[in-house]
């Protein structure tokens, strides 16, 4: 397979709107119960951005560099093998070019800092992103200001950011969006909302779309996350 | 013959700095092996006693891993210095070989730098269970606290403190130990005199939450503990057991402090080293079954099974090579004949001694697990030795690092010259990675090695130690060409106008291959190359491979096949099929699309926030692919991918850049394509080269 057909087949790219960073899809939440496979859906996320020749910064809280690339590996050799990419070694020297991660530890995350250092990095063009994945931030101790600081943020330097957040437990905690907690309440703020929950009888994970456009929704049914590989695909049983 | 539960093989690894070789020289004091202490940059020009080697004493650094013995309450204790510099990576890998366990020495102040993160690392991929030391607490600015938080942040260490300082900077008077709840000062002009008292009541307090914090993170390993703790009777038995269970599974670091230049906590860090690290036994060693395809074998530790020793370590002493081996399995004993697995050659045990430093003691036999010297045994460092040729094992694997950099090095006088070829005789024997040769076109001498540092320090060694005064020329990064398609080729060698004519005629395709260097495979069906002349193809094409057409670097990847051929009944030779094999290589290669590749490195560098963009900036300058950056507190560690031939001249790049504030390392990582424009460059360069 070639590179531009793996882009048209990636069933990810429902999911993320028309353009990057048009008004309409700017921001994004995954959320999941833990160890249910966000990371994996922020990395696919990327990747497609990658794909498309796109730049992509990585923002991960709480977990070590080597770890996140590890993911991105992983999760490339996966695709690459799954369709038998052509050139999958140049492509993916090529594409990682292009991506960049900037890990804090749980306590030293800020806005501020954030977009001190997105300012750093575009200044000294070693990156100018397009899209930019937000995996680990803690929603329970954050402000609502900080994510309307961080929208403005998104805006001005014309970004599509996508976060992801665990949900907390209890059914009482969704609010009457669907939206969980902790992110109940703040669902005005995103574009697109997704849970990632298991379908009953079945190992695979159904991408839930509680906020988004039209097109979303529709896509949204038919995608699945397959429990192995954590590899979004249209075809799960 | 000792008992091998009561054997601890350590390393001491550090940052520079951090007092590796003071420490050392207390640990060897108080284990009554010496009996004067010298400082490193000591006034009285002794000089520690671990760092042997001159050059080592100049820079106060420590290169060489020298192994030295000595007893703690009952238990023999082999250190092994290790190198703290990246750069000497074959050297810090054997060293991390022999060794079961590691002291992890931090400064107070200093704290987790760039050097520990990667000696660190490289100690979890080897499974070396470690303690951590912090020490220097009596400087200004000491802070454990921090230290403590950064080996848990940096370097993912369950790091829990075992002990409290009793006072800080100035004013430390010792240390309360959280084991067993008592506060122990060291008196004496050398802190020789240990006393043992009451916990002052001013240290209660915070004792109290420091025990009960490590009481938590220990009983994980213990349920026993664990069930002792809700009961609110622990024993001392029982968590010394636990913080042993946890400190051999990795899951749990026991942090001591104390100063060692000020005499402090070195006893008790002795105590924990025979307490908590493991024995010969403790830890899975594996042997390599060269018989099956280098399966690995988990060694017996048993001292009346077959021997099995590794020789990590040459020395060039007074009364010739002096070689430290590790014993795995077996005994070794003197006049016993052993053999060395890679060259298959016997020999017998002349001398076996046990080495302190620059000292040495006769001893007549070394069981399992132990470490010592033999003498005037004709190997290399890396060799593997049994106690027979039927028993084929190996320590190593055969497989050593390409190098990456080299340098031409010329004589200023004849004399130099004698000493330079010795010394250079004894350097690639010592090291794999370091090796030399003479190029032909230029009949300099080409030294090539891991790094800039690395080559450095053997041309000082060279200058200081043999008395070799070099010229050194630019170093030269190991650029390798490779082909990227398949491509045919048919070539004919004629000759045939008087005197004894040549003739070969060779044709078959060379083709890229993903592993490996170089296979010749041989299609000739039909006799139409006889017999006799297929090895000379085979040589041909290897000539081929030393010098590649496009910029004269060494071509790898190349499966090269012969399919068909002609030969003349009278004219045909063995000179005559190589020259074939030859022209068709160069025929084909041009063809094949060949590509250049240049070795890429892993830096990772280290500074306060405010520079992290000049940084970033300055590394992609180089032609760098960042792979991300690391916050912690005031400090951020920048990754990423870096062309060797563009990290020149860094370490003063970036001292400038950051105002002194920031370092880096570098590790090799793996050879990749080199861009259009720079392949251009090259191209154009060895064009040049060639016709001068």
């Amino acid at each position: 397979m070639l590179k531009k057909d793996l882009i048209e087949k990636n069933p990810i790219r429902h999911l993320k709107g028309e353009s990057d960073a048009k008004e309409s899809s700017r921001m994004g939440l995954v959320m999941a119960q833990a160890g249910a496979g966000k990371t994996a859906l922020l990395v696919q996320i990327a990747l497609d951005t990658l794909l498309n020749d796109k730049q992509v910064v990585h923002v991960s809280v709480g977990q070590s560099l080597d770890k996140t690339k590890l993911w991105y590996d992983d999760m490339f050799k996966d695709i690459a093998e799954g369709c038998k990419l052509e050139n999958a070694g140049e492509i993916h020297d090529a594409i990682m070019r292009n991506r960049m991660i900037i890990t804090f530890n749980e306590s030293k995350f800020s806005l501020a800092k954030l977009e001190e250092r997105l300012h750093d990095l575009m200044q000294q063009n070693v990156i100018k992103p397009s899209c930019m994945v937000v995996d680990g931030f803690d929603f329970v101790k954050t402000e609502r200001t900080v994510l309307e600081g961080l929208r403005e943020m998104a805006k001005a330097m014309d970004l599509q950011i996508w976060f992801s957040a665990v949900c907390s437990d209890g059914a009482d905690s969704q609010g009457a969006t669907g939206v969980p907690a902790p992110c109940k309440g703040m669902e005005d703020l995103f574009n697109t909302v997704v849970l990632l929950q298991p379908v009953p009888q079945s190992d695979c994970l159904e991408l839930k779309i509680i906020k988004g456009s039209a097109a979303v929704s529709k896509c949204g049914k038919l995608l699945k996350l397959d429990p192995q590989t954590l590899m979004i695909r249209e075809d799960c049983k | 013959m000792r008992d091998i539960t009561k054997v601890r093989n350590i390393g001491i690894s550090a940052h520079i700095d951090s007092g590796k070789t003071t420490l050392t020289e207390r640990i060897l004091f108080y284990t009554q092996r010496i009996h004067a202490i010298h400082e490193v940059r000591g006034k009285d020009g002794v000089g520690a006693k671990m760092d042997s080697m001159e050059l080592e004493r100049e820079r106060g650094i420590t290169i060489c891993s020298a192994a030295t013995y000595c007893d703690w309450k009952d238990h023999a204790i082999n250190i092994i210095d290790t190198p703290g510099h990246v750069d000497f990576t074959i050297e810090v890998e054997r060293a991390l070989r022999v060794l079961d366990g590691a002291v992890l020495i931090l400064c107070s102040v200093g704290g987790v730098q760039s050097q520990s993160i990667t000696v660190n690392r490289q100690m979890t991929r080897y499974r070396v269970p470690r303690v951590a030391f912090i020490n220097k607490c009596d400087r200004t600015g000491a802070n454990p606290d921090r230290v403590i938080k950064q080996l848990r942040d940096k370097l993912a260490l369950n790091a829990v403190p075992i002990q409290v300082p009793m006072g800080l900077e100035g004013d430390m008077q010792g240390l309360i130990d959280l084991v067993r709840m008592k506060a122990i000062y060291f008196d004496g002009e050398n802190g020789d005199k240990i006393r043992e008292e009451e916990i002052p009541t001013q240290y209660k307090e915070e004792c109290d939450i420091k025990r009960e914090e490590m009481l938590d993170a220990v009983s994980m390993f213990s349920d026993e503990l664990m069930e002792a703790v809700l009961e609110g009777t622990p024993t001392e038995e029982m968590i010394m057991a636990a913080i042993r269970t946890g400190t051999l599974s990795m899951e749990f670091t026991p942090v001591m402090m104390g100063t060692a230049y000020k005499n402090k906590g070195v006893q008790l860090l002795l105590d924990a080293v025979v307490s908590y690290l493991p024995c010969p036994p403790d830890v899975d060693n594996f042997a390599l079954d060269l018989d099956h395809d280098e399966a690995e074998v988990k060694v017996s530790n048993n001292s009346s099974d077959p021997l099995l020793a590794l020789a990590f370590k040459l020395e060039d002493g007074r009364y010739g090579q002096l070689t430290y081996v590790r014993t795995y399995q077996g005994t070794l004993k003197k006049g016993d004949s052993i053999v060395n697995v890679r060259t298959g050659k016997k020999a017998k045990v002349g001398r076996l001694v046990r080495m302190h430093s620059d000292d040495m003691e006769e001893i007549d036999e070394a069981g399992s697990g132990d470490i010592v010297a033999l003498f005037g045994i004709d190997c290399a460092s890396g060799d593997t030795f049994t106690s027979g040729s039927d028993y084929n094992f190996s320590m190593t694997s055969m497989h050593v690092p390409a190098p990456v950099i080299s340098l031409s090095i010329t004589p200023v006088d004849n004399k130099a010259q004698d000493n330079m070829s010795k010394a250079l005789n004894r350097f690639t024997k010592e090291d794999p990675t370091f090796k030399t040769f003479v190029d032909p076109e230029t009949m300099e001498t080409i030294i090539s090695g891991m790094g800039e540092l690395h080559l450095d320090v053997y041309v000082e060694r060279m200058k200081r130690e043999y008395k070799a005064e070099v010229t050194v020329g630019a170093p030269q990064v190991a650029y390798r060409e490779t082909i990227t398609q398949k491509a045919e080729f048919n070539y004919t060698h004629k000759k045939q106008t008087g005197g004894s004519g040549q003739f070969g005629r060779v044709a078959g395709f060379i083709e890229p291959m993903e592993e490996g260097e170089y296979e010749f495979v041989d299609k000739i069906v039909g006799g139409s190359v006889p017999r006799e002349y297929i090895p000379s193809c085979d040589k041909g094409f290897q000539k081929c491979l030393d010098k590649g057409a496009l910029v004269g670097a060494h071509v790898t990847g190349v499966r090269c096949t012969i399919t068909d051929g002609a030969s003349h009944a009278v004219d045909s030779s063995d000179i005559a099929f190589q020259l074939a094999a030859i022209g068709g290589f160069k025929e084909a290669y041009g063809k094949a699309k060949p590509m250049i590749m240049e070795p890429i490195m892993k830096v990772a560098a280290e500074g306060p926030s405010e520079f992290q963009g000049s940084i970033m900036g300055s590394l992609n300058q180089r032609r760098g692919i960042i792979i991300g950056t690391n916050e912690e507190d005031a400090y951020t560690v920048i990754e990423a991918e870096v062309p060797l031939s563009e990290m020149f001249g860094y370490s003063t790049d970036l001292r400038s850049l950051t105002q002194g504030k920031a370092e880096f390392t570098m590790e090799f990582a793996a050879y990749r394509q080199v861009p259009k424009s720079v392949a251009e460059e090259l191209i154009a360069k060895a064009l040049k080269n060639k016709k001068q």
